[in-house]
């Protein structure tokens, strides 16, 4: 049983340095290297495809976990989404009365947030149920 | 919910990875269960009656409060 967890988790942080990989390139080579609309949009969803791999691969990694763990998953994961959803409203509504500088704020900045999110909300929750 | 889970591995002996590993989960569920923070579903509380070789009400008990 660990055996398989352990490989599970393996193949979560490599399909997670995958996505990580496949974002990072895209947004390197469309930030610097300005390429024409046809392979900027190709390259805007190539992330898509890693990403997909790496929720697939955590899907199956919490459906072989037993059910505290799932409970701990499922707390974070709702932790993650409250506070993605507060600061897409707060950053909603100050749009409104001040102009955000979309270099610090485009939507490209709110992927580690929501990164971030995830892993306080995991933080939260394995203390309740340690 | 309050249980006799660390009773019931104290007469065998038991530690938590013992028990953990006869049920399937991992030690750290089984502290949570054991110290009331999760309360198990019918079929982890079944698994472990049987492995202690009695039954989920003996193990298991409902305080005023529940």
């Amino acid at each position: 049983m660990n055996k398989t967890k352990k490989t599970s988790g393996n193949k979560v942080l490599l399909f997670a340095i995958l996505w990580g990989l496949t974002y990072g390139i895209s947004l390197f080579v469309l930030k610097k290297l300005s390429p024409d609309t046809a392979t900027g949009v190709i390259l805007s969803f190539l992330p898509v495809l890693t990403f997909g791999l790496f929720i697939y691969h955590i899907i199956k990694g919490v459906a072989s976990m037993d059910e505290v763990q799932i409970r701990i998953q499922m707390e974070a994961a709702v932790i993650a989404f409250s506070l993605g959803l507060l600061l897409l409203m707060t950053l909603g509504l100050l749009d409104l009365v001040v102009s955000l500088n979309r270099e610090d704020w485009g939507y490209r900045h709110l992927v580690p947030y929501f990164t971030i999110f995830y892993f306080i909300g995991l933080f939260i929750s394995k203390r309740k149920y340690s | 919910m309050k249980n006799t889970i660390k009773v019931e591995r104290a007469k065998k002996n038991w530690t938590q990875e013992d028990l953990a590993d006869k049920i399937g989960v991992s030690r750290q569920s089984v502290n949570s269960i054991e110290t009331g923070k999760f309360i198990p579903s019918t079929v982890l509380a079944l698994k472990m009656a049987k492995v202690f070789g009695t039954t989920v009400e003996l193990i298991f008990q409902l305080e005023k409060t529940d």
